[in-house]
């Protein structure tokens, strides 16, 4: 109801501002040109995301001083501390990052923008610079029209810096106007009541802007046209950095647990600082104070001394919490957790897979091969469930004979319950990720993505293969007739070694290691298929097998087969990364079709 | 000129090209290094390796990377050719 009022209700107050006064028009009006940039900017540098941008977070994110440099510098850069922040959350999600890393990366952030302070108030407010903005317009539309991405990206970031100068600017006109018809100074409130007051308008202000950046830009040239009170303007700073957290908070709740629970790492941290800041105002003032004369700031530079005090309560909210990272991670782990439906039965879901990737490519596909790995774990789980093997003793160095023996369970298990409540729920986010992804992605991506469905999908065709083959090998893997039940077992084995092979090859990076067991998986398929090396011929001529285990096994036989080739054709795409510069090397050693023809030929003449 | 065909003549300039083609064959001949190391450490367990069973294996990972060894060189071959 609130929310639906919210809207009216906004529009309304401002057609009354700009009914009543002119110079409030011009003040609204460079907030949202200011708004307007920024969504330039963050565009402009999205379009330089497909891989710079990952490759050095994910390069300078492993250690917590390094994330904290990296929130810091990019923010800084990018002036937008929610493009940093959905930057991280999109790597949490994909599991290329973890939550601390996460936490260092948010907490920089935070000290990177107070450098747009700095920069509003000791170059923005000294200088013309609308003189500036209407060039860097022009040249970015230019840009912004020609075909190549990057020249795209830069036109963006261009007119993005453009209009925030230009925004600054109404901002800064809009209010020296207003000095002269009414005095907002005479508003100002004192003391304790006027700090909370003011920094509650603080929130407001930035949950409506969404963005702490234009609400600082805005209490900066409203202190500097002398319409607010210093202590006020302080008081403000504090709420807009305690406002910019519902932003993420909004932002993290389309996203996984991770997302959320950065979020709540982000929270914390601005809220902890704010009441640091509230509770220290007065040392924190002398603070200033003293900084301020030590680097040469005019004692009526209060624009400036604004940018000291945010830098300084941004500081101390870092050192304050910094030693407390790891219990913040513990307590977000506890406490932010995914709910379960009550009463329903449970249905596996992706852990990686999120919408707010979907806007950076590379980031993206790390998400699909995670999740498409993991649905491989889960998967083999349930294919040694349908072999009565043990998984554990599949992966593991134990003898495979002496795995064979040790049966899982003395019932058959429910392979479409498994496949239900395990794999369909996952498999379908992965193909509706991918093809979301297909139509968002540069073409250079999109046969790669093409690749991981059809991983995914010969990977669930095992599984459903497994779970034809499951009948009749309960039924003859201990038989009496020792023919049948040794071909059972034998099938049983061969795909056992195959799925131990696979968890080998999906931990490693050995590029040999990848290529020879990969060449090993493809020999033993083709020599292991009982319908072309004349097994099952053999069998039936000396009438070893009765007719009706023949056809069993004949049917069998072709699923084991299927089910090994379309392993083997998951592998080669989950393991092999195609984009990776030795992946088309990779690719052309694995032995093909002809080689295994020819090596088991010369087997036979031997 | 569009921006394509100026990256395409900064590639030919700066002979990128070329810097491709050698950056392949850099990975195909560590890949060859990595195999014949490992040709020689099978060689050396297949010697030791009494169990029937386990030689067996062990021979038969040799073929493959005999056959991967020669596949390399192959890629090698055509590599340099194209030059």
């Amino acid at each position: 109801m609130i929310k639906n009022l919210l809207l009216p209700l906004i529009l309304a107050l401002l057609a009354y501002g700009f009914w009543i006064s002119p110079d409030f028009k011009d003040i609204a009006s460079g907030v949202a040109i200011f708004l307007f940039g920024m969504l330039f900017l963050e565009e402009g540098f999205k379009k330089f995301s497909g891989g710079i941008l990952e490759s050095i977070l994910q390069r300078s994110t492993d250690k917590l001083y390094k994330s904290l440099g990296f929130g810091i510098i990019a923010t800084t850069i990018m002036q937008s501390s929610s493009l940093v922040s959905v930057l991280s959350i999109s790597f949490l999600g994909a599991g290329l990052i973890g939550l601390a890393q996460g936490i260092g990366i948010i907490f920089g952030a935070n000290l990177g923008t107070t450098t747009g302070a700095w920069l509003v108030a000791g170059f923005g407010l000294k200088v013309d610079i609308a003189a500036y903005a209407m060039p860097m317009l022009v040249f970015g539309i230019v840009f912004i029209f020609q075909k190549s991405k990057s020249l795209k990206g830069f036109g963006y970031i261009l007119a993005g810096l453009g209009f925030l100068f230009l925004g600054i600017h109404y901002m800064k006109e809009g209010f020296e106007a207003f000095k002269e018809t009414i005095d907002l100074a005479s508003l100002s409130v004192g003391g304790l009541k006027g700090l909370l007051l003011f920094a509650l308008v603080g929130v407001v202000a930035t949950v409506v802007m969404q963005s702490s950046h234009a609400t600082l830009v805005l209490i900066i040239t409203a202190l500097a046209a002398g319409q607010i009170s210093y202590e006020n303007a302080l008081a403000l700073a504090i709420g807009a950095n305690v406002g910019t957290t519902i932003t993420a908070i909004i932002g993290a709740m389309s996203s996984n647990i991770e997302g959320k629970r950065l979020a709540g790492a982000h929270l914390i941290f601005n809220f902890v600082t704010g009441l640091i800041a509230i509770a220290f105002i007065h040392q924190l003032m002398m603070a200033v104070e003293y900084l301020s004369d030590f680097v040469g700031i005019q004692s009526d530079d209060y624009a400036l001394k604004l940018a000291v005090f945010h830098t300084i309560f941004n500081t101390i909210g870092i050192v304050v919490m910094l030693p407390f990272i790891d219990n913040l991670v513990n307590f977000l782990e506890k406490y932010v957790v995914s709910k379960e439906p009550s009463g329903e039965v449970s249905i596996a879901r992706a852990s990686y897979l999120s919408d707010a990737v979907l806007e950076f490519p590379t980031t993206a596909l790390s998400a699909l091969y995670q999740e498409s790995r993991a649905l491989y774990e889960k998967s083999f789980e349930i294919i040694s469930y349908g072999l009565n093997l043990k998984p554990k003793r599949v992966d593991s160095l134990a003898d495979i004979d002496e795995v064979l023996k040790e049966e899982y369970s003395n019932v058959a298990v429910d392979m479409d319950l498994l496949y239900n409540t395990q794999i369909k729920g996952i498999y379908g986010e992965i193909l509706d990720f991918a093809t979301k992804a297909q139509g968002n992605f540069p073409v250079e991506h999109i046969e790669e993505v093409h690749k991981i469905k059809l991983a995914n999908r010969a990977l669930v065709e095992a599984l459903k293969d497994t779970k034809h083959l499951q009948k009749n090998m309960l039924r003859y893997k201990n038989h009496k007739n020792s023919y049948i039940k040794n071909e059972y077992n034998t099938i049983r084995k061969n795909i056992a070694e195959l799925l131990r092979d696979i968890n080998t090859l999906m931990r490693t990076q050995e590029e040999d290691v990848i290529i020879v067991l990969l060449s090993k998986a493809r020999i033993h398929a083709q020599k292991n298929d009982i319908l072309s090396n004349g097994v099952l011929d053999n069998l039936i001529r000396s009438r070893l097998i009765t007719n009706e285990m023949a056809t069993s096994l004949m049917n069998d036989s072709t699923y084991a087969y299927t089910i090994c080739k379309n392993l083997i054709e998951m592998a080669e795409i989950l393991c092999i990364p195609q984009k990776s510069d030795s992946s088309n090397i990779d690719n052309q050693m694995i032995i093909n079709d002809d080689d295994i023809k020819e090596l088991l030929e010369t087997k036979e003449q031997k | 000129m569009s921006v394509s065909g100026f990256i395409q003549s900064v590639k030919e300039y700066l002979s990128l090209k070329d810097f491709e083609k050698s950056s392949k064959k850099k990975s195909v001949k560590s890949l060859l290094k990595k195999l014949r190391t490992k040709r020689k450490e099978l060689k050396k367990t297949l010697a030791t390796t009494i169990e029937k069973k386990e030689k067996q294996a062990l021979e038969e990972e040799l073929e493959i990377v005999a056959l991967q060894i020669k596949k390399g060189k192959n890629i090698l071959h055509e590599l340099d050719a194209k030059e």
